[in-house]
């Protein structure tokens, strides 16, 4: 009987230049500070000795474009490659040192998206999506020169309106749950992204991240206090800059009713990093 | 507004390497035919992009073509 063995939650722009040149030098030690917890949470999941690790991340229109954005998409196949960029801007360009082609774990894939549609879950699948920071950033932070896990990634749609609901995306993780424990793996589960932002250029609100609404989001998680979240309707976590949460209601919906730990939060202004790990395994 | 013509215009620019040079050679030329507002064309011919994100640009492609992504430095909260 399979389980998931680790489950953490984290930032994705996790590249000490950039924000340097957004938020100053106290924007590069902010930044490296999170990456050093997320660091040792890759010590952690790693020494589980884990089958897969599920990546629930957002696609920035890099992956999809507008001939079709999916709400919930796995991919499948056995290999995935990076996003490439022509002359990267931004975010885009610390994927440039990066490997170019990650193994998947195509039958825990396989499980997720054919079970998921025979459940009710009218999930989208891709064979050719490549991945973008918000996948390889986390992952080869927690990685480092190490050996890659074989990846599930599974985007959801955070950003192009309408986005699926948090309940939906809890239920989703419900889903991974069961397919995980009925697979003979042992597996980790990620989701990245957030905490709240606007980014940049985003009117009426430049910046400006809502502080006090990711504190009640990590109270509730530390006290393992799922009911609320699931209550949270799209337009809250618009107002509150929190989109790609969508991604950890995933990941909350798989281990719930773990509890979880803070391990890193640091306010930015502008954003709010954080890595975050559930007690689970 | 086009919501949709301005982030397939920014989509093409951020993907499309020949559209860009294009762009970057002859703007007026490379946004004629589309169906952008008087606004919108205005916007792109100036590289305006806090502009385009206001008319409905994607935040994230108006981040990311390169050669006019936009950024914007904020202070450390106190």
């Amino acid at each position: 009987m399979g389980k998931i063995v680790f489950a953490a939650a984290m930032s994705h722009v996790l590249d000490p230049d950039y924000y340097q040149a957004a938020c100053g030098l106290s924007g590069r030690r902010k930044v490296e500070a999170c990456m050093a917890e997320i660091e040792k949470l890759g010590d952690s999941f790693l020494a589980r000795r884990p089958d897969a690790l599920i990546v629930v991340a957002d696609d920035h229109l890099n992956a999809f474009s507008f001939n079709a954005v999916p709400a919930m998409c796995v991919r499948i196949g056995r290999y995935v490659t990076r996003m490439t960029q022509d002359e990267a801007e931004a975010f885009d360009k610390v994927l440039d040192g990066m490997p170019e082609r990650y193994a998947l774990h195509e039958e825990l894939a396989n499980r997720i998206l054919e079970d998921g549609v025979g459940a009710g879950f009218d999930l989208a699948l891709s064979w050719e999506a490549p991945i973008d920071h918000a996948f390889l950033s986390p992952v080869m932070t927690m990685h480092g020169t190490r050996s890659v896990t074989p990846l599930v990634p599974i985007w959801i749609n955070c950003f192009v309106a309408p986005q699926p609901t948090p309940g939906r995306c809890f239920a989703l993780g419900r889903h991974i749950s069961r397919v995980v424990a009925k697979s003979p793996w042992d597996v980790g589960i990620i989701a990245t992204g957030g905490l709240s932002h606007f980014p940049e250029l985003l009117l009426p609100r430049v910046g400006e991240s809502d502080v006090v609404f990711d504190r009640k989001l990590l109270r509730w998680l530390t006290e393992g206090e799922h009911e609320p979240l699931q209550s949270l309707t799209p337009g809250e976590l618009h107002k509150a800059g929190e989109h790609e949460f969508l991604n950890w209601m995933v990941l909350i919906g798989a281990v719930t009713p773990a509890r979880a730990d803070v391990r890193y939060f640091g306010e930015l202004g502008r954003i709010n990093l954080a890595a975050v790990e559930w007690r689970v395994g | 507004m086009s919501r949709y013509e301005v982030n397939s215009l920014l989509y093409r620019l951020k993907k499309d390497r020949t559209f860009r040079a294009r762009f970057n050679a002859d703007p007026k030329g490379a946004l004629d035919g589309l169906d952008l507002t008087d606004a919108e064309r205005a916007a792109f011919l100036a590289r305006d992009m806090r502009r385009i994100n206001a008319l409905g640009g994607y935040l994230h492609l108006v981040m990311s073509v390169p050669g006019m992504a936009a950024h914007v430095t904020h202070a450390e909260p106190e």
